[in-house]
């Protein structure tokens, strides 16, 4: 298995200097490529707060983050913001869309960022949106479209740029139960016949029962991870992995 | 894409954007309407000066300016003959000069007095068209003389009126004229007015021993801008003589030019940091309303350049839409006043006259100046990009999604 995301020693604190917040603390994690992997714990356990760590969208005040093996600790805003652009994808809890482009335009603008060609862009914005079963949604604007469909349209964005993971906060909090089912499915599928690994922060059961990896968040430190057999699966039972 | 999103933005909140690009328009009216009113201010008392005043050029012997003696004359016939031959001058007129004292029973005033031939000035300085009262100078009445009515008023005297002037002749020797009053003339020039009287030339030839020759050739041409070739040639002809342009003989008229374009740059200068005020409060609200949006974007890897570029754009589009309107509002607007005019008699007309303009301004549209204020649109654009475009490419992604 090939090493995804190796974090050593990671630690976050909030307003350092008046009433601090220790948001992630001494955090030890290796990820590997197909991983299905949720971040669970209670609200204020740092779930968010290390899925930005390990995106790159935050910088932590200790430790290291090797993505493919490199620290992206160490690399300049401008450095980070193109490889976020080029290895990690997003899906964030309220879909965040841009409102004024088209589902297709929402997906089309990561690879235009990353100038790919026109042929290929159309290529693949159509086999994503194909995956996600959302064909005939695709110049559709967002406000047009449900909230299901909606964060159907992020993942595909995230998954425009083939990133080598989707880091994923809180998918289903906003959906409806059939449109939670229907998201993690489309999830699920890509990461089985596409080895697309997938870190999810969550609350919602069915995402949790749907992971082989469970990661749980006490006050900022890992608590337990887990390896279990999803319940969509022939259950195995569960294994701690350390 | 970053057009194509620049432009949805803009019209995501259609009130607002609708509101700053009226704005846009309305400064760029008033900024051209003004200029066009000084264009047309100025471009009516160059014209004044021009036709009614000092004509387009001048010939004095290079000694006569100094004090004004009238012994320092120039040879009219040797002039005539050469000035008809040139295809660009219009007409021409020869003019004696004295400095004296106008005097009647009611006080004295200093003037200036300017023997003409009635028929040469007419095409040089249309004196014909400034008479208001009475009759223009008959030749064949030597003593008849046209005053102002600014001096009139101030003197008492009315068509038909007897005064005397006292000016001293080639000799040095002071001399006097009785005068009658055959017209009373009004031109906007005011102050110049108060000190200016015609009189026959042939009259005051005699009274100032003079022969043949006259102090001071006027030229008017056929167009303006043949002002310096006239100019050369003829000094070139006759370097024993000053040749100077309506611009030497009314430096205060060039400097009035170069102030109300000043005064214009200023008002100019005022409009756009208004409206540069009001595009920035627009802009930051509007990234202030994105943020979460441009963090995301930011998170995505849209780079710090391209987000000051969708910012920018923006910022450009919604000030650039008000141009052609605010451009199409001035030029009709403009168009329409140089036909009909804007009368302001009702409340500046003796400040107007002061200074030498006319109480109806024709305004005329300022293409001369139209590319300096499109590159100040332009730059007031720019500038009023950069507060908000910075702070959007300061939010740093983390932060701006917590919100």
């Amino acid at each position: 298995m090939k090493t995804v995301i190796d974090a050593h020693n990671v630690s976050k604190t909030f307003n350092p200097d008046t009433i601090p917040i220790l948001a992630v603390n001494n955090v030890h994690l290796h990820l590997e490529r197909g991983e299905f992997t949720a971040l669970v714990g209670p609200s204020g356990s740092g779930k968010t707060t290390l899925l930005n760590l390990l995106g790159g969208l935050d910088k932590p005040d200790k430790g290291s983050i090797l993505i493919n093996g490199k620290d992206i600790t160490q690399l300049s805003p401008n450095a980070l913001i193109d490889f976020r652009l080029h290895h990690i994808g997003f899906v964030f809890q309220s879909f965040n869309l841009i409102p004024v482009l088209t589902a297709r335009e929402n997906v089309e603008l990561i690879m235009q960022l990353q100038h790919k060609k026109k042929e290929e862009i159309d290529e693949r914005v159509l086999n994503l949106f194909r995956e996600i079963g959302m064909e005939d949604k695709m110049d559709t604007r967002p406000a047009q479209l449900s909230g299901g469909q909606q964060q159907r349209v992020a993942v595909a964005r995230a998954l425009a740029s083939k990133p080598q993971f989707v880091l994923a906060d809180e998918p289903t909090a906003n959906l409806d139960s059939k449109s939670a089912t229907n998201l993690l499915d489309i999830m699920a599928k890509l990461n089985q016949e596409e080895n697309i690994t997938f870190i999810f922060s969550t609350h919602d059961a069915r995402v949790i029962e749907r992971a082989r990896r469970v990661i749980t968040l006490v006050d900022g430190q890992i608590h337990s991870d887990t390896a279990r057999v999803p319940t969509d699966l022939p259950h195995e039972g569960e294994k701690p992995r350390n | 894409m970053n057009l194509k999103m620049a432009w949805r933005n803009v019209w995501r909140n259609k009130t607002r954007s609708l509101i700053i690009m009226i704005s846009v328009a309305i400064g760029l009216f008033a900024g051209l309407f003004v200029l066009g009113l000084y264009e047309g201010m100025m471009s009516e008392r160059v014209r004044t000066v021009i036709d009614t005043e000092v004509a387009h050029l001048q010939v004095h012997h290079p000694e006569f300016k100094k004090d004004y003696d009238p012994k320092f004359t120039i040879d009219e016939n040797l002039l005539e003959n050469e000035l008809k031959k040139i295809p660009e001058i219009k007409a021409f007129s020869n003019r004696v000069l004295a400095q004296g004292m106008l005097a009647t029973t009611t006080g004295t005033s200093g003037v200036q007095i300017i023997g003409i031939d009635l028929e040469d000035e007419k095409e040089v300085s249309r004196v014909d068209l400034k008479v208001k009262e009475g009759e223009l100078l008959d030749p064949g009445k030597k003593n008849g003389i046209l005053i102002s009515k600014k001096l009139a008023g101030k003197m008492k005297l009315k068509v038909g009126s007897k005064l005397v002037l006292t000016f001293t002749d080639i000799e040095n020797t002071v001399t006097s004229g009785a005068f009658r009053v055959t017209g009373i003339y009004q031109t906007i020039n005011t102050p110049l007015d108060e000190r200016i009287v015609y009189v026959n030339r042939a009259t005051l030839m005699d009274d100032l021993g003079l022969r043949e020759s006259s102090h001071e050739i006027a030229v008017i041409l056929n167009k303006d801008e043949d002002l310096d070739l006239v100019k050369n040639g003829v000094q070139a002809q006759f370097p024993q003589y000053s040749v100077l342009t309506w611009k030497e003989n009314s430096p205060e008229t060039e400097l009035l030019v170069g102030t109300i374009n000043q005064y214009s740059s200023i008002i100019i200068g005022i409009i756009m940091i208004a409206l540069a005020f009001g595009i920035i409060n627009t802009m930051l609200m509007s990234v202030i309303e994105r943020t979460r949006e441009i963090g995301m974007l930011t998170a995505l890897g849209m780079n710090r350049k391209k987000i000051f570029l969708l910012i920018l754009t923006e910022t450009l589009i919604l000030t650039l839409v008000g141009v052609p309107i605010g451009f199409i509002c001035s030029w009709f607007s403009i168009l329409y006043f140089s036909k009909t005019g804007i009368d302001i008699s009702s409340f500046s007309e003796e400040a107007m006259s002061s200074f030498g303009f006319g109480s109806m301004i024709y305004p005329e549209f300022p293409f001369a100046t139209m590319d300096s204020v499109l590159l100040i649109v332009f730059i007031t654009a720019l500038i009023s990009a950069l507060f908000p475009s910075w702070k959007a490419i300061k939010l740093q992604p983390a932060d701006a999604l917590r919100q």
